[in-house]
């Protein structure tokens, strides 16, 4: 069991319907195989450096999944498939990180990158006592591959 | 070891030693997540420069073009930059 860093670019016209049935085909597959999804974030409409598929838009998806090897080659699959998802990446992260390593990056990442409009994260932001965490970051982040 | 000989002045321009910038501070990290990070790494044009231009060590360079790559697959970054 890895964890693994998804992140995925669907299209911004794609109403919300549509998000969740790729939502619920990506939690079925992962949960097929014994995987977890702990982590699924929305990041918001972003502009994008240059066109897919004549879009200058696209709508951000970050999330962490733990689960097993033969998980990945199964969802890259499908997703290559899916006409919604425009770009996606799946990267395995260290072996030494620990589930919590990320939700507090993720913190951290939110905090310094304040320019996507997270919807559903943005009230939880502020709330979180982040302060206490910030001397933590620079063991987690000393530790990256 | 022998005292060095004075410079001259005709030969090698004399340049300030550049240090690595992550090295320096270990607080920085390199993500394809961060792309405003990224952006100091790549010419103007969007091509990743050279490690004597940035000064960074050979470790965070592999770093960083893995990175800087990840991030342009994600369209984070351009590929390249027309005029």
């Amino acid at each position: 069991m890895s964890i693994y860093e998804v992140m995925f670019i669907l299209d911004p016209d794609l109403a919300k319907e549509g998000q969740e049935k790729v939502f619920t085909r990506l939690n079925t597959q992962v949960a097929k195989k014994g995987g977890e999804i702990f982590r699924m974030d929305n990041q918001g409409i972003r502009s994008l450096s240059y066109r897919i598929n004549k879009k200058p838009r696209g709508r951000y998806f970050l999330c962490y999944i733990e689960g097993p090897g033969n998980m990945v080659s199964e969802i890259e699959r499908t997703m290559k498939i899916d006409e919604n998802i425009m770009r996606f990446i799946v990267i395995r992260m260290d072996k030494d990180h620990s589930r919590q390593d990320f939700e507090i990056i993720e913190e951290n990442d939110s905090k310094e990158t304040p320019e996507a409009p997270v919807a559903p994260e943005a009230p939880v932001a502020p709330e979180a006592p982040v302060a206490p965490e910030a001397p933590v970051a620079p063991e987690t982040s000393g530790k990256e591959e | 070891m022998q005292p060095r000989k004075p410079r001259n002045p005709r030969y090698k321009p004399y340049y300030k030693r550049k240090v690595c910038r992550f090295c320096e501070d270990k607080t920085a990290t390199i993500d394809y997540k961060q792309p405003e990070i990224l952006r100091s790494f790549i010419s103007e044009r969007g091509k990743i420069l050279p490690r004597r231009v940035t000064g960074t060590c050979s470790r965070h360079q592999r770093k960083l073009t893995l990175e800087i790559k990840r991030a342009r697959m994600m369209a984070l970054l351009p590929f390249s930059v027309h005029s």
